[in-house]
């Protein structure tokens, strides 16, 4: 019986995390690298979508920014109407200024009606609409998308690939409806989270603990998940999805299920992001960032929440610090780069696995060792 | 044959003009074990394909228990109370034996139904029972992939009976087991008889020949033969068939 086995070494692990995190501006009292690192605690959170789908469901999904994207263009579309300049253009009611470019002459300034589709946005004048939208539209396209994947049991790298393009087309479609969306460059100049007349400048410490707080319920949610009987079956399909069947499992309604759920994660770190970083853009449907996600997950190894989610954040940092580094400036995409392939050559379970076998290495040491799933201790009466 | 508990009536599969399974009937009775032989290429996994709906028929019906399941989803199949035990292990091999028990005994399907924590009293009760026959209490928290053979073999075993499947097919149990270890799977054989309907199909003779009751003989998708070792040791059609390979040894 390994000590890493134990919940208890789980537990453990969890709570120094979310204390590290939650005790961080006490000790980091600059405002912009508080703001910095609460982008990368979403990308965590986006490690942990990946974890969920990738390291307990094996389904590699290559787009997780497609829900990542929707999440944050949803809420970006409320944080639109709030800002200043959109009350600025000549009505009483909030236009975005891109519309106003792209409106043609005489079009009536109001949301109903200034360029075609735009009565779309009407709804998102209210802000909780664009947050609560911005994990409800990722919820239904992947629902929808996972049950046509699944039902007709599509897997392994086919997946991979729908995923793939299927984020790219949105990329494309999103750049096109440039009146609507202001295309290529994004929803920029946006207004504050305002939650009871409290406004959320990204650079207040309040900010930094909306999402710190986000994270850890949902890591801990998350863990809570897959300890359940349904994350056990859903890892059983994962390992062998006809020996599911046949012991009674509908296989795809715990994909569906389990995929549903990491991109309800993706569109809520989508929502967060937004509020930390003020803008939305089709970037996060670069086909690199969703592949960046999958490389934070594996570093940190797919096979652990935490794990996946520490390797996002970790990498982030690094990525920045070698970025800013005089000497790295040129390479330190290299440097990355490095990183990964010597994680998948030499840690295939990632830093999970030297935190795992460190656990281990010490209950040997001191003798401990965890109490199993199974409860039982192996095994004093059948030494025959 | 109040109650039978598998009819096969006239079953056949088309691959393409290939008739590997073509008008299969029995009746199989209620806590009845029978042994399906025949050569290479007879049909017999092909058949237990069709019957659990891996494959889908072209022709003929399955009824179980009075309830036909003709080309079922393979889920449904199970559900009506079906298990299966493959010729390779089939087992779950990044779970613990442990958490591979746990799947199997599961008893609600969905996905909500399952959002809870623990073992009910009921699942912890047979786990044991199961563990004890199936001798994993020693693996118990072993990677499930990191099994011997036969204890894989015993593993996938014990799911079938944690998954209180009333009619198990097992698809050559004893392959690349020891004498040992194939004396070992014929005493849970035995254990089973009685409450659970089985089939098995197999070549080992010594092994038939320890738990065989009835047995029925497959030739190119037809039955061939059916009744008591005996019989069908001494029947002229079924030497005919193994001629080939020297008689049943």
């Amino acid at each position: 019986m390994r000590l890493s086995d134990s919940p208890y070494v789980d537990v453990f692990a969890y709570g120094m995390f979310i204390a590290a995190i939650l005790l961080l501006p006490l000790v980091m009292d600059d405002p912009f690298w508080l703001n910095r690192i609460a982008k990368y605690l979403v990308f965590g959170m986006l490690g942990v979508a990946i974890a969920l789908s990738w390291g307990y469901a094996g389904i590699l999904n290559l787009g997780q920014g497609l829900f990542f994207g929707i999440g944050a263009y949803m809420v970006a579309m409320s944080l639109k109407l709030q800002s200043y300049t959109s009350l600025q253009q000549g009505s009483d009611k909030p236009v975005p200024d891109f519309m106003l470019w792209n409106a043609e002459p005489g079009a009536p300034t109001d949301l109903c009606c200034i360029v075609p589709g735009s009565w779309i946005w009407q709804p998102f004048q209210a802000q909780w609409f664009g947050m609560v939208m911005s994990v409800v539209v990722p919820v239904v396209i992947s629902y929808i998308l996972a049950t046509a994947i699944f039902r007709l049991r599509v897997s392994g790298v086919y997946v991979a690939i729908i995923t793939l393009a299927l984020v790219l087309l949105a990329r494309l479609l999103l750049i096109d409806a440039q009146p609507l969306t202001n295309g290529f460059n994004g929803l920029t100049d946006l207004g504050w989270l305002t939650v009871a007349g409290i406004e959320f400048d990204p650079y207040l410490t309040a900010t930094y603990y909306i999402i710190a707080v986000s994270l850890s319920v949902v890591l801990v949610l998350a863990r809570l998940l897959i300890s359940t009987r349904a994350g056990l079956i859903l890892q059983s399909t994962r390992d062998d999805p006809k020996r599911s069947r046949f012991l009674g499992f509908d296989v795809a309604t715990y994909q569906v299920f389990f995929f549903t759920v990491s991109a309800a994660i993706a569109g809520f770190a989508g929502m967060l992001y937004v509020i930390a970083a003020e803008f939305a853009s089709p970037s996060f449907m670069d086909l690199t960032f969703s592949i960046s996600m999958v490389v934070w997950a594996a570093v940190g190894g797919r096979s652990s929440l935490l794990g996946a989610c520490i390797g996002a954040i970790l990498i982030n940092t690094i990525e920045a610090s070698a970025s800013e580094t005089e000497l790295l400036q040129e390479s330190w995409r290299a440097v990355i780069g490095l990183i990964f392939v010597l994680v998948v050559l030499y840690l295939p379970r990632g830093l999970a696995g030297i935190g795992q076998e460190t656990v281990d290495w010490i209950g040997r040491k001191a003798g401990i060792s965890g109490r199993s799933r199974s409860g039982r201790v192996t095994n004093p009466s059948a030494a025959e | 044959m109040a109650n039978p508990a598998l009819i096969i009536d006239g079953l056949s599969v088309d691959f393409g003009g290939f008739k590997a399974v073509d008008g299969f009937s029995t009746v199989i009775d209620d806590g009845e074990l029978r042994v399906v032989l025949g050569p290479n290429g007879a049909g017999k996994t092909t058949m237990m394909d069709l019957i659990t709906g891996n494959t889908r028929s072209t022709g003929g019906t399955v009824t179980m228990y009075g309830k036909d399941i003709t080309n079922h989803a393979e889920h449904e199949i199970a559900r009506a109370g079906l298990g299966r035990k493959f010729q390779i292990p089939s087992v779950f091999r990044d779970l613990t034996v442990f958490e591979n028990f746990e799947v199997a005994v599961t008893k609600q399907q969905g996905v909500f139904g399952n959002l809870r924590f623990g073992l009910r009293a009921s699942e912890k009760e047979k786990l044991d029972q199961i563990i004890e026959l199936t001798q994993t209490s020693d693996v118990i928290d072993k990677r499930a992939g990191d099994l011997s053979h036969g204890q894989m073999q015993w593993l996938e075993l014990g799911m079938l009976i944690a998954q209180d499947s009333r009619v198990i097919l097992l698809d050559e149990p004893t392959a690349g087991m020891t004498q040992g270890e194939t004396y070992r799977t014929s005493q849970i054989i035995k254990a089973l008889k009685g409450q659970h309907t089985i089939i098995v199909v197999e070549h080992d003779m010594a092994f038939v020949r320890e738990i065989a009751e009835k047995i029925t003989v497959m030739h190119l998708g037809k039955m061939l033969a059916e009744g008591r070792m005996d019989v069908i040791e001494n029947d002229p059609k079924v030497q005919d068939a193994y001629l080939g390979s020297g008689g049943i040894h």
